[in-house]
């Protein structure tokens, strides 16, 4: 049996009341006891001993199963006594194990791994999702629309033919005239397309509606929607760890740089049709045009753009006037009256509803 | 412990002390994708407290970083998911033309976010407390916090219908709500914060926006004449209309948050000398310019460091909350007994899913 104390540079709480005690300290090989005027705490075990971390100059130990339980010592413990300590934590348990440097080179390729997964895996995925589930997921989020679709039977006549010629292998549910004043289409889950009653207003010509439709089926097709939203998912998630603001902010710049290369592809798909189907990609260019110049100019875009889910208009407008030909004999996507038919469809629907009362 | 000159609390921290400890956390969180913010969180705490003295014995932090996790993941899961889904539902409710509904569920949404917050805000401290050792004692409530939830939702409202002239009552009255379910030990934290302390600094901060809307009036009103020049550039903005928009920002981002601060340091001021524990009175010094300094600093470092300073304002801040608060009254030792409260299991979940509590 050993002992040290009492000394000044030795205390011990009880755990029940805030007195301090300089106790003497005995010990053995497999424990040991503390004693002090008017009191004794032991035998403990020496496994029983847990480290207190960051306690700067000095050491202290708690006892499992006793809280409030302390034994202080300023600097080390006495040299004897110390071989039976526990080393107390630092960074935590498991990378104490394998040693900071090492651990955060495996975290680092962990990470890197499961945002590469996460990042990659909804195009391998999404495919293999029956379509059937998916055009239940898009029913909920968006049913009837809340009746604010057009639809005249000569309007329904014009897309079928616009369906026709530009993605007649594409499992298309529906395509839609969406009684809302904003010059945008969006592809939804399911295989939905809605054309917004503001883009046929501000087109010039059903050749610009047909390469803005064409896109929009070409997110179908690839089922493009269906992996964003698989993505969301999976990015919220994973970065879940990290606080609101901060993991918001890389979940949209990491989604954005990926629904970039969808709408490359999308737009691919739209200039590939559209030759398919003998239509002239020049008004869509026209069109762009006229939207980067509502976005604010070539320079606005490109300073924006790496925050921008659509490629700069510019871009998009070089594509789809490189892909015509010279001396081709493009032929109109509508007749004169099936265009006004898909125009006026707002107008001669007396169903729809108008607009969004929310936003 | 009165009289001897020397304040009751003391910071012997250095941040050359902590830098290890903070940039080794930050390191940690990043390739961790930011899970190990737990962790970090607990490794500052534990340095933070350990340096922390209060007369003659440092506090001691005993939280781990697993049980602010397990906190996270319960929050994750009883609140966060449910409401990702309660969002989607929203979304699809006004899709599908149920607009009154969807307002329904997401004004019961909000009210229940302002509920949890109040909970999460007492919580939170709860916490803290049951996870402060002093001389082998502890802190802790036996309140869980849902009563006070309650509290915070209606004083709250009742303090913002007479035009926010009731704002101080809530704010005072809940600190002492607060702070009455609080204990350490045997003895129960005594608040009795009086709202009409702190009435003049508010109605400073009340009064001064319409001080200087009406400054603005007239002063645009006096550069009417040079905003009519017939000689100017009908395309460009007069220079008038720029220096408007400089002064508007200045006292938007200047002068209103400085008014709040001037405030702010006031009610901490009073809110604080209204606290005591047994026969303990706290206080606490930090006037409007020490906090204004605080603030200046904190904006200095994380600009000068290009962000990577924000890893040190929490250590800035317990510093500062530390070396201005003190007490006074005698505390006998042996009548500190264990705290009875049961400690809550987990950490803070709630609070840390709210954003809410800096250190």
């Amino acid at each position: 049996m050993t002992s040290v104390g009492p000394d000044e540079g030795i205390w011990h709480y009880d755990g029940t009341s805030a007195t301090r005690h300089h106790p003497r300290i005995t010990w053995m090989a497999d424990g040991f006891t503390l004693h002090w005027p008017g009191g004794e705490s032991g035998p403990h075990r020496w496994g029983d001993l847990v480290p207190v971390g960051g306690t700067g100059a000095r050491s202290v130990y708690g006892l499992r199963g006793v809280p409030g339980w302390r034994l202080g010592f300023v600097g080390a413990p006495p040299e004897g006594f110390a071989v039976h300590l526990p080393l107390p934590a630092r960074y935590g348990r498991w990378i104490d194990r394998i040693g900071l440097w090492r651990a955060i080179a495996l975290f680092g390729m962990l990470a890197a791994a499961t945002v590469f997964v996460v990042l990659r895996a909804p195009q391998w995925i999404a495919p293999y999702i029956p379509y059937s589930w998916e055009e239940r997921l898009g029913d909920a989020m968006i049913g009837d629309f809340g009746g604010r679709l057009c639809e005249t039977p000569a309007s329904r006549t014009a897309i079928a033919r616009l369906q026709a010629q530009l993605g007649d292998d594409v499992r298309i549910r529906q395509i839609g005239i969406a009684n809302i004043d904003m010059v945008n289409a969006v592809a939804l889950p399911g295989g939905r397309i809605l054309l917004f009653n503001g883009l046929l207003k501000e087109a010039h010509s059903p050749d610009e509606v047909a390469g803005v439709l064409a896109h929009e089926i070409g997110h179908v097709r690839h089922r493009d929607t269906l992996t964003a939203l698989v993505r969301q998912l999976g990015l919220s998630v994973v970065l879940g760890g990290f606080n609101g603001q901060v993991g918001g902010a890389v979940n949209g710049l990491l989604a954005m740089s990926y629904s970039r290369d969808a709408e490359r592809a999308a737009d691919t798909y739209s200039i590939r049709q559209l030759r398919i189907a003998n239509i002239s990609p020049l008004p869509t260019a026209a069109f762009f045009d006229r939207l980067g110049k509502l976005s604010g100019g070539e320079r606005m875009e490109r300073a924006t753009s790496w925050m921008a889910s659509h490629p700069v208009s510019v871009e998009r407008k070089v594509a789809f006037t490189r892909s015509a030909v010279k001396g081709r004999a493009y032929r109109p996507a509508l007749t004169a009256a099936e265009w006004r038919a898909l125009v006026d469809a707002c107008k001669n629907d007396p169903d729809a509803k108008k607009g969004f009362d929310l936003f | 412990m009165d009289g001897s000159g020397a304040r009751a609390f003391g910071f012997s921290g250095t941040w050359r002390d902590y830098a290890p400890i903070a940039f080794t956390n930050l390191l940690l969180m990043i390739v961790t994708l930011g899970i190990y913010r737990f962790w970090a969180t607990t490794r500052t705490r534990r340095y933070l407290w350990s340096r922390t003295r209060f007369i003659d014995e440092p506090l001691e932090w005993s939280g781990t970083g697993l049980e602010l996790f397990i906190g996270f993941i319960l929050v994750l899961v009883l609140f966060l998911i449910p409401f990702v889904f309660l969002q989607f539902g929203v979304q699809a409710l006004i899709f599908q033309g149920y607009a009154g509904l969807a307002i329904t569920l997401g004004a019961l949404a909000i009210f229940l976010l302002f509920y949890l917050s109040g909970v999460a805000l007492f919580r939170m401290l709860r916490y803290r407390l049951s996870r402060t050792w002093w001389h082998g004692i502890r802190g802790g409530s036996d309140d869980k916090g849902w009563g006070y939830g309650w509290s915070y939702v209606w004083r709250n409202i009742v303090g913002m219908i007479p035009f926010y002239l009731l704002v101080p009552w809530a704010m005072t009255s809940l600190w002492n709500d607060r702070w009455n379910a609080m204990s350490f030990g045997p003895h129960p934290f005594r608040a009795s914060a009086l709202a009409g302390d702190v009435y003049k600094r508010f109605l400073l901060f009340y009064l001064v926006p319409f001080l200087l809307a009406i400054g603005l009036i007239v002063a645009g009103a006096s550069a009417m004449p040079m905003l009519m020049d017939p000689t100017a550039d009908p395309s460009q903005p007069p220079a008038g209309f720029w220096a408007l928009l400089i002064i508007v920002a200045v006292v938007f981002y200047g002068v209103l948050p400085l008014i709040a601060l001037i405030f702010y340091a006031k009610y901490m001021r009073v809110v604080i000398a209204a606290l005591s524990l047994s026969t303990l009175d706290f206080s606490f010094d930090a006037r409007s310019k020490d906090w204004f300094l605080l603030i200046l600093g904190d904006i200095a470092l994380v600009v000068c460091t290009l962000g990577i300073g924000w890893v040190f304002l929490s250590y800035r801040h317990w510093k500062f909350f530390v070396t201005h608060l003190d007490a006074s009254g005698e505390i006998s030792l042996s009548a500190l007994t264990q705290s009875t409260t049961a400690a809550p299991g987990q950490g803070e979940g709630l609070a840390d899913a709210f954003d809410i509590g800096a250190i």
